[in-house]
């Protein structure tokens, strides 16, 4: 939208009159009828009491119009009173002739007069090909919004004009397009539609679209597709599966975020996770990381030794969801403005369907996969030599820097002399085997005003990290009726109470046991350090040269990191629908949480004798209302449906911190037995208020058009004493063009070119405006610790940023449907981004909040299906290649700095940076110095000296491509997903720490001898070799993965006389194993944190699950 | 058209919703309701809060653990210890310790100190705290600078005021300039009748006090000079004569307090106690302090150290047993480890009977709840009698003297089981007068042994290496970063090659003798 224009007018609000204005004129300009001039001219008539008949017989002789007409017409026995001396042909037309019944048209000299269409009653089932009957088909009489959906027994009725056209639409199934002709009864059979083209998708606002009228790229993913190999962060299942999805998991255990991008990074700044929408309703998803206010949570910094939160998206049950619409470009998410500047994932939860229970039971075993390639040629010891005493042997704890392992007997930590042999097996040896096991079962129920859904889930996991696990209990109720006619209320609440027993701690190595098993030396025997407590209850330490080095065992198992969080997401939907095409809808959802975090580092901890602890209460908030008007209007083959709506978001969190330092009576957990209390209280609270409109216009079903407007109000951007422009606008248009309507050549079944561009700005978080003071919760002998609460420098000047994005794409339907291919090409440009930018601390701060930088995506998505073999009763292969190529670039950064930091990796010598001219995330890591002749500078002690920070590529992937395929033989179904990333780097500080613990495999050359000319050792070699030169830790982050392996066996009903509807019983993998990967003691999709990409260290391990499912209707 | 009835109540609705300005309330919703703004809030506050920053970190003593402990104690051989990441008792490079100070510093101390100094400047009924924010502003900069040389001062900490968010370095020459121009300006500047300094955890809000903490500040600072402008350093030496700081009474130091746990408690005592590792076992004093008190009969001895303190590895408890008296004190030697190496194994030193024979800090000394000493009467007068020495100015013997019993006195602050009665120490200092021949040696060893017995390492460190005194035996560790000789300087903060690199990368390359352990700041010419 042009600034120049909003800036001329200084009140807010006056921006809705404007568009709402615009809105208008299409709704008046449909209603005037051009008249014509036979039928204006003024005439003289007396008529009484006299027939139709005659009527017009007076008519023929007074105004010379002659008339054609059916019996039908003239059969009518009403009589005649007109007396006027000065009264139009039209006026008299329209007095004589019911509207209801008949119309006239002129043609020429004479006027034909129609009966018009009778209604009549038509009843029927529909059925799917074996005849079973399908509930909640829709059955709309074309050209129109009315319509029903069959019940139950796929028995539906309903009142339409005799000569309509009855469409059938049920999602899976080919639409068909039947006319009445005057039929009481039409049963008709649906057909399975292997054709995704012609499916009706859940879009923006939840509004229900063919596909083809979309001008923009939509991929839905069915529930069924997420349940049978399920992850416990059920949008994990999405990988590989959907173009232009990026989903990486990270290693936080049980419980822990997903990081996930559509069409690649598209802020800056801000949060880079879509917009997630639940029935309608905006669900916040902030996972942990850097914009984490949460100051016990992992925010991905260089210290955080802190477990991994999850996010919200991860509560959901995957067995109540029915579809997941993945809305990738802008230009589908228009309609969300700000929020879904990161593209859209609407989530449609199930509804009542018939009356049947259905039950599912999922369970799988998790293991994990030991990725570290150690060497092990050396143990324990410092120097080269391995320990000689109890107090060496702790004092040099973490170190594989000792003698060669040649099986002596050698002093250990404990005092306890054990063979100096190689343990090769820490990690098996630590980490358990694990499992989840889901138990699902819902009730649906038909009634004659509605149907509902009750479902009950109940998922107990066992992590492999010990004394780790979670639980979690999902309610859903969906209901929806019809009290009155044309009024329809859908109401669902879905309820989730989460547990998570010991989130291990990431990144750094205090308390963190994944941290501590993974370094630990060569020599020494992880279950030798069971039993983690001495007698007098304190810990075991095994490397006193450093007691952050906590014992992996006391950190899993006295350690407590619990998380409780009840949900509870509920919205309801109430529409009216008018006779005639108009509707109104409001709806109006809260998805409010709290969630307890209790933390405790237990008395008797090394690195803290006397132990602390923490309580923190988040209790959170989002409401969110909008209000929707609308309807459709013909225009012979033109249909326009307008649209106008607004909405209201009010979102408020209040943290409650309670610290607890030093229990006086050790052992005994408790925020009041701590010596030392300290209190926080962090509130945060944003309101936003939008008005948006939207118009379409469909041409048959050749040429769709679409455009909206929409404008937002931040209360981010208010600053007191300040004229904030608090609002921006946006506009977006799109376009789709079904060509195959037009030119029908035999190989292609349906082909369409879309077109879209859109902008959408967004605001920020709150309380980044004004610089702002409070206190410490400590006092100083009785004196306030006054306090400057900014991290960031404020800025009173923001304004919203704003992103717009071009896509053109086409979806082809070859060969009788039997190839389907789907392509997008898109160019998305970011400006303005509000960002924290990350400061030197010699400002003071960590960072300022500044409007600034430009990015760009580019990049095209591509589904290819394939029918290869097509048979309903016999073989069935369907492959398809999902493909993304992305290519981010950052244009431009802060004024005057082509550099923008955003992570350090704890090993200090690996940086996460944004820098002009490349792809955002750059790893960055130290390369070597060289001389005027391009030699490599070495020191004295023989290590390369420092060279430049210099960039060795994004975090991020720029190629992605799964393969997905599906056999089904009868009742036999094979399925497997291969999924593969390319491209993108990531910086692996375990490999740092290898160097330094003389772990790593290159630690081995010239292990025994001397560096340098000062004669160094080893140790001392390669630990500045590590800190001066970094870029052999930046690895390629590409990988083929085999994702998921599914065979399944469908019982035939017949089987159990129908009791059971139907039974179906699967073999599951997921992530068995993998197929290629570069890096060499980590998993190429390491990472500590969800925001943070690129960056690893001291995380759970990858694991691989295997297990059945069983689902069940009865 | 009924239905368009529907249509107008609606537009209406929203008209008038957008129309009446839904927004009047947004600046409020984005006022955190916990905080206040500048103009609502006293300045004294933070006052309080860069005071006690200024002692160390509230994150856990991190500076203070690694700089003032790790590098400078045992470098200036105060300290010594057989932890093995104690990486200066061994001029081992860690630069995650050495920038430790750095990061805390800017982000803790001349964040809120700026703030002050620049939400107060013009406002009259703000003078007087704006004068001491800015004498403790130059306090803070200076040790900053000392540690690491040319540094972010005129552009650093202000980045809210001015918008500057790549602070340039300063030549420490300049730096120094302008923190002299400063305290110099600012005592002038304080109104005895003005505004009174209500959160001063230091000084109590008294600001004859001020001024006297003033001048001996200024004192330090020129003093800092005499290598590189002896000029400079005497013309303001000359300003703060008859000035300065006059007894004990006058010490600047902050008292901590338990009850905050660690954003309150001595950051020292935090390490020493053994909170973060087992620094309470096997972290002593260096036999060089130790043996330079009992060649001298130093009465201290008997006061600041003890033996059988901890008993043993494991136990964090203190032995109420603790043996006190000079003469079964020993210190533990500087470089020694816990290897198998005989080179460097402490147990097969002359000295090891075990490690709880070692003398620790007397318990008083690393209570939770002990002072951290910024500046003391007796550096005041060790200073002045350096500069009678150098200039002729005043009389040097009775500035020795006076230092010298002040730094035997003034342990009474640490607690009355290590107080010296007035009585002793005058008999000490009259015992050990100021050798004129050796006259520069005598004052830069008890200025040291001051800054032990006061825990700032850190001024201990900055004074020998302006001084060369004492005279202190360098340890040759396997693998240390210096070739053997004691380190001058913490090179700077890789984080501000990502953060601020063309600033950085242009002030490491001017480090005289590289961007090292064994490069010089300005001030510390060979």
């Amino acid at each position: 939208m042009n600034n120049y224009l909003y800036r001329q007018i200084p009140k807010i609000g006056l921006q809705a009159w404007i568009f709402l204005l615009i809105y208008f004129q299409p709704v008046f300009s449909f209603a005037h009828r051009p008249a014509d001039p036979l039928l204006n001219q003024k005439i003289s008539i007396h008529l009484h009491h006299v027939s139709l008949q005659e009527a017009l017989q007076v008519l023929t002789e007074k105004a010379g119009i002659a008339f054609v007409y059916s019996d039908l017409f003239s059969n009518q026995t009403e009589r005649i009173n007109i007396s006027s001396t000065d009264i139009s042909v039209k006026e008299v037309l329209d007095k004589m002739i019911n509207a209801n019944l008949f119309s006239y048209t002129v043609m020429g000299k004479e006027v034909v007069i129609n009966a018009k269409t009778t209604q009549q009653q038509v009843t029927g089932v529909v059925t799917d090909q074996s005849q079973v009957p399908l509930p909640g088909v829709s059955v709309r009489i074309k050209g129109t919004n009315q319509g029903t959906s069959t019940n139950d027994n796929g028995q539906y009725g309903l009142t339409a004009p005799t000569n309509a056209t009855l469409v059938f639409t049920y999602t899976g199934y080919v639409k068909q397009e039947i006319p009445i002709n005057g039929r009481n009864t039409i049963n008709i059979q649906l057909q399975e539609d292997n054709n995704e083209l012609n499916e009706v998708v859940v879009t923006a606002l939840g509004i229900r679209k063919e596909r083809k009228a979309l001008g923009y790229s939509v991929t839905e993913v069915k529930g069924e597709e997420i349940t049978t190999a399920r992850e416990n962060n059920f949008i994990n299942s999405l990988a590989g599966k959907v173009a232009g999805l990026d989903i990486g998991a990270t290693s936080g255990g049980v419980g822990a975020a997903s990081n996930v991008t559509i069409r690649g990074v598209s802020s800056i700044g801000q949060g880079n996770q879509p917009l997630y929408v639940v029935n309608g309703v905006p669900m916040e998803s902030q996972p942990v990381g850097r914009l984490n206010k949460n100051p016990n949570g992992n925010s991905g910094s260089q210290w955080d030794n802190a477990p991994d939160m999850g996010d919200a998206i991860s509560n959901l049950n995957p067995d109540d969801i029915e579809t997941i619409s993945v809305l990738k470009g802008a230009a589908a998410s228009a309609l969300y403005g700000y929020r879904a500047k990161a593209g859209v994932i609407m989530i449609t939860t199930k509804s009542g369907k018939g009356n049947s229970i259905d039950f599912s039971s999922n369970y799988v075993a998790e293991q994990i996969m030991d990725m570290t390639d150690w060497q092990y040629v050396y143990g324990q010891g410092a120097n080269n030599v391995k320990p000689s005493d109890q107090a060496g042997a702790a004092q040099v704890g973490g170190s594989s820097w000792g003698g060669k392992l040649d099986g002596s007997q050698v002093i250990q930590f404990d005092g306890v002399e054990r063979p100096y042999v190689a343990q090769r097996n820490n990690l098996k040896n630590f980490y358990r085997t694990g499992g989840s096991w889901t138990n699902t079962i819902a009730l649906n129920k038909s009634f004659d005003f509605g149907t509902v859904r009750l479902s009950g889930s109940n998922l107990d996991n066992r992590s492999v990290v010990p004394n780790s696990g979670m639980d979690r209990q999902t309610f859903n109720f969906s209901g929806i009726f019809d009290p009155i006619k044309n009024l329809k209320i859908d109401a669902r609440v879905n309820y989730i109470l989460e547990d998570v027993q010991n989130r291990p701690y990431l990144s750094d190595g205090a308390g963190n046991a994944n941290y501590n098993v993974t370094f630990l030396p060569t020599s020494i025997d992880v279950r030798d350090l069971k039993p983690w407590l001495h007698d007098d209850g304190t810990e075991r330490a095994y490397n006193a040269g450093n007691t952050f080095a906590t014992n992996p065992w006391f950190a899993a198992y006295e350690f407590q990191n619990k998380t409780k969080r009840e949900r509870t997401i509920g919205s309801i939907t109430a529409r009216y629908d008018f006779d005639g095409g108009y509707f109104i809808q409001g709806r109006i959802g809260r998805d409010n949480y709290s969630h307890k975090y209790t933390n405790v580092v237990p008395s008797g901890t090394a690195y803290r004798p006397r132990g602390s602890m923490t309580e923190q209460v988040t209790l959170f908030s989002d409401l969110n209302a909008d209000f929707l008007a609308g309807s459709s209007f013909m225009l012979s083959d033109l249909t326009i449906t307008p649209t106008i709506g607004a909405s209201f978001r009010r979102t408020k969190s209040e943290l409650s911190i309670q610290n607890g330092q030093d229990f006086s009576v050790a052992g005994l957990y408790n925020i009041k037995n701590t010596v030392n209390k300290a209190i926080d209280f962090i509130p945060s609270d944003q309101e936003t208020q939008s008005v948006y409109g939207n118009i379409e216009f469909s041409y048959q079903d050749l040429l769709y058009l679409t455009g909206s407007l929409r404008s937002d109000w931040f209360s981010t951007l208010a600053t007191p004493g300040r004229n904030n422009q608090l609002n921006t606008v946006y506009p977006s248009v799109n376009a789709s063009f079904v060509f195959s309507e037009l030119w029908k050549p035999t190989f292609l079944s349906f082909g369409k070119i879309r077109l879209g561009y859109a902008t959408v700005g967004q605001a920020t978080d709150p309380y980044k405006t004004q610089l702002m003071y409070n206190f410490l919760s400590e006092t100083l002998n009785g004196k306030p610790l006054g306090n400057i609460i900014n991290t960031a420098i404020p800025n009173s000047a923001l304004k919203a940023s704003s992103a717009s994005e071009f896509e053109i794409g086409t979806e082809l339907s070859l060969f009788d449907t039997r190839l389907n291919l789907d392509v997008s090409y898109y160019n998305k440009q970011s400006e303005d981004e509000i960002v924290d930018v990350t400061t030197s601390t010699t400002t003071g701060y960590q960072g300022a909040v500044l409007n600034v930088g430009k990015m760009e995506n580019k990049g095209i998505e591509m589904l290819l299906t394939g029918y290869v073999f097509r048979n309903t009763t016999g073989f069935n292969w369907t492959t398809s290649f999902s493909g993304t190529l992305n290519n981010n670039k950052i244009k431009s950064l802060a004024e005057g700095t082509t550099v923008q930091p955003v992570a350090t990796s704890r090993s200090n010598v690996g940086f996460l940076q944004h820098r002009e001219g490349l792809a955002a995330y750059q790893i960055m890591a130290f390369d070597f110095s060289y001389d005027k002749n391009g030699e490599i500078i070495y020191l004295d002690n023989g290590a390369p000296a420092r060279g430049e920070l210099t960039p060795y590529g994004s975090a991020m992937h720029k190629w992605m491509l799964g393969w997905n395929n599906e056999f089904r033989y009868k009742n036999i179904n094979l399925s497997f997903l291969i999924d593969s990333k390319w491209g993108g780097k990531i910086f692996s500080a375990t490999d740092y720490y290898g160097y330094l613990f003389g772990l790593h495999q290159a630690t081995l050359e010239n292990r025994e001898g001397t560096f340098g000319e000062s004669g160094v050792e080893a140790s001392a070699y390669y630990t500045d070799y590590a800190n001066n030169v970094s870029k052999q830790f930046v690895q390629d982050a590409s990988f083929i993965k085999m994702r998921q392996i599914i065979i399944g066996y469908t019982f035939p009903a017949a089987l159990f006389h129908n009791k059971i509807k139907s039974l179906n019983i699967s073999a599951i993998a997921r992530n068995p194993f993998i197929l290629m990967k570069r890096t060499d003691n980590i998993d190429p999709e390491a990472s500590y944190n969800a925001s943070i990409p690129g960056m690893e260290l001291g995380g759970a391990p990858p694991i691989r699950t295997f297990g059945f499912n069983l689902s069940a209707k009865f | 058209m009924k239905q368009y009835r529907i249509y107008y109540i609606f537009l209406t609705v929203l008209i008038y919703a957008f129309a009446s300005g839904c927004t009047s309330d947004f600046e409020d919703i984005n006022t955190d309701p916990t905080a206040s703004p500048g103009n609502d809030f006293n300045p004294n506050y933070v006052l309080t809060t860069a005071q006690l920053a200024y002692a160390g970190s509230n994150d856990f003593a991190y500076d203070t653990w690694r700089a003032n402990l790790i590098y400078s104690a045992t470098m200036m051989q105060g300290m010594a210890t057989v932890v093995s990441y104690w990486a200066g008792d061994k001029y081992l490079n860690n630069p995650g310790y050495t920038s430790a100070y750095w990061e805390r510093a800017y982000d803790e101390q001349i964040k809120r100190i700026v703030d002050i100094v620049e939400s107060t400047r013009d406002k009259p009924e703000y003078n007087n705290i704006h004068q001491v924010g800015r004498i403790w502003r130059a306090l803070a900069f200076q040790r900053i600078s000392d540690l690491y040389g040319d540094i972010p001062y005129s552009e650093a900490g202000g980045a809210y005021y001015t918008g500057n968010l790549y602070p340039k370095f300063d030549s420490q020459e300049s730096i120094y300039a302008d923190l002299l121009k400063e305290v110099d300006e600012a005592i002038n500047a304080i109104n005895p009748s003005g505004d009174a300094i209500t959160g001063d955890a230091v000084l109590n809000g008294d600001l004859a006090k001020w001024k006297r903490f003033g001048y001996s500040l200024m004192l330090r600072m020129a003093m800092r000079l005499t290598k590189v402008n002896e000029a400079l350093a005497r013309s303001y030496v000359e300003k703060a004569i008859g000035k300065t700081m006059e007894s004990n009474a006058d010490n600047a130091f902050l008292l901590h307090d338990e009850s905050g746990g660690r954003v309150t408690q001595n950051r020292n005592s935090q390490v020493l106690l053994g909170d973060g590792g087992q620094e309470n076992y096997y972290v002593k004093w260096s036999d060089t302090f130790i043996n330079f008190l009992r060649d001298t009969n130093d009465p201290r001895l008997n006061k600041i150290a003890v033996n059988k303190l901890y008993l043993s590895e494991g136990s964090k408890d203190q032995n109420p047993g603790y043996v006190t008296g000079g003469a079964s004190q020993k210190g533990m030697p500087n470089g020694k480890d816990l290897s198998s190496n005989p080179l460097y194994r402490i147990n097969d030193d002359p000295s090891y009977t075990g490690f709880p024979d070692y003398s620790s800090p007397h318990p008083q000394m690393i209570a939770r709840t002990a002072p951290t000493f910024i500046l003391t009467y007796a550096e005041s007068e060790f200073l002045l009698a350096e500069a009678a020495i150098r200039w002729g100015l005043g009389n040097a013997s009775e500035h020795y003297k006076n230092g010298l019993e002040a730094s035997l006195t003034f342990l009474s602050q640490w607690g009355d089981a290590v107080a010296i009665s007035n009585s002793s120490a005058a008999t000490y200092a009259y015992a050990h007068p100021l050798d004129m021949g050796n006259a520069l040696d005598d004052i830069g060893n008890q200025y040291w042994a001051n800054a032990c017995t006061s825990f700032n390492f850190y001024e201990a460190w900055f004074n020998w290496r302006r001084t060369g005194i004492p005279a202190l035996t360098p340890v040759n560790y396997i693998n240390n970063a210096t070739n053997g000789t004691i380190p001058r300087r913490f090179p700077y903060p890789i984080a501000e090659e990502n953060t601020n690199p063309d600033n950085y990368r242009a002030a490491s390359a001017a480090v005289t003798g590289g961007d090292l352990l064994t490069g010089r700041v300005w001030w510390d010419k060979e």
